[in-house]
């Protein structure tokens, strides 16, 4: 019995990972509604193992965007002053709010993330396209370049509002800690949008992140005892398995077919998570 | 913009070793859960093989740490007393966590 749960979670998380991993998505934000609603995991024990896949997701996939000098480091450990707060802000509400209000919470973010996968995003790169001279306003040297292999050419980039950044960045932290995800959902329009950083950067520097983010909380629920090692063990190893798979497969499915599936899972998952809050379990599903 | 590039490869390095590292636990604690079950019940985990699943757990959770003490040494290596500070801050802020989140018994 033990053991056939161990392989249905490992299973899970390595189908959700390698699903997420296609889209540049975390798998977080699938596990803790797939192991509280099959799996009829307690939501507090799905979320302490679906931070460690976050943790793992994040570290594993993190050393391509770095040696491609994607990643944002200066930038990056500035705004991790914010998420790691509000990552603290977030496991100390953990014990407190309702578990109502957390699946409430999830189904927000689920349809969040429904709706952000609809809209793609646009780069900012033109409009933050940035002289020599702007260089002068940049007290931290968080500005920076990256090279463009599709343009083939160096792109340099201004970091915008890094105030509005810190305080967007503290909510994200918030919610990673609450929910168990790597709330790039968050995370991305914040660098898109506010800071107006290039899609590549904000990906690269948004997944760094996610990793401490996540391990702040996480360091957190481990001390408490929320971090069960037969439910977290199976989903790590899945998620890890899953993101290289997902990598792979990326290549072969048409991208914009995909983008419809992780819609339509995401609204529906919501629609449970949303349910469950009145007390309605519409899968229902006997172990 | 040299020095910049060699704590991307530091950080690369950490990164990628420690991920492959703290997998390569877990999945050895359920190698190993499994050689030792019988062919027809899947038993429950062995202890033993459950506690390098722990510490693959444990792995994980300290890797990002680690990454950020990394990023402290580095800049105060590189006399870049500014970003050591934020970087102390941002490992102080997950001490603290841990501190607080430690059952008061």
């Amino acid at each position: 019995m033990a053991g056939s749960f161990s392989l249905w979670l490992f299973a899970v998380s390595m189908a959700a990972s390698a699903l997420g991993g296609m889209l540049g998505m975390a798998s977080g934000i699938f596990i803790v509604p797939l192991l509280t609603i099959f799996g009829h995991v307690e939501i507090h024990t799905a979320v302490g193992a679906s931070i460690v896949s976050v943790i793992a997701c994040s570290c594993g996939g993190a050393a391509p965007f770095l040696k491609n000098r994607l990643t944002n480091i200066r930038l990056a450990i500035v705004l991790e002053i914010a998420t790691t707060t509000g990552a603290l802000t977030g496991v100390l509400l953990a014990g407190i709010v309702p578990v109502s209000y957390l699946y409430l919470l999830f189904a927000v973010i689920l349809f969040l993330s429904a709706q952000q996968m609809l809209a793609r995003r646009r780069s900012p790169v033109l409009a933050s396209a940035v002289s020599e001279a702007s260089h002068s306003r940049d007290a931290l040297g968080l500005n920076s370049r990256y090279h463009d292999r599709e343009l083939g050419r160096e792109v340099r980039y201004r970091v915008h509002r890094l105030a509005l950044g810190m305080v967007l960045m503290y909510g994200a932290g918030l919610i990673s800690a609450l929910l168990g995800i790597g709330s790039g959902v968050l995370k991305i329009p914040a660098m898109d949008t506010a800071m107006r950083l290039p899609i590549k950067v904000s990906s690269a520097t948004s997944n760094f992140m996610i990793g401490v983010t996540a391990a702040a909380s996480a360091a957190v629920y481990f001390m408490r005892g929320s971090i069960v090692t037969e439910i977290a063990g199976p989903v790590a190893f899945g998620s890890v398995l899953g993101a290289i798979a997902g990598a792979r497969i990326l290549l072969l499915v048409p991208n914009d077919k995909l983008r419809v599936l992780f819609v339509v899972v995401l609204v529906v998952l919501g629609i449970q998570m949303l349910l469950i809050v009145f007390g309605v379990h519409l899968i229902k599903v006997s172990r | 913009m040299n020095g910049a590039g060699r704590l991307e490869e530091l950080l690369a390095a950490l990164l990628r070793y420690g991920s492959w590292s703290a997998s390569a636990a877990i999945g050895l604690g359920y190698a190993l859960a499994l050689i030792g079950s019988h062919a027809d019940s899947w038993n429950p985990p062995v202890l033993s093989n459950m506690r390098f699943v722990r510490v693959g757990i444990v792995l994980f959770i300290l890797l990002p740490i680690l990454r950020v003490l990394l990023m402290l040494l580095f800049f105060i290596r590189e006399r870049d007393f500014r970003f050591a500070f934020i970087s102390g801050m941002v490992l102080a802020i997950i001490l603290l966590g841990i501190f607080l989140g430690v059952p008061a018994t």
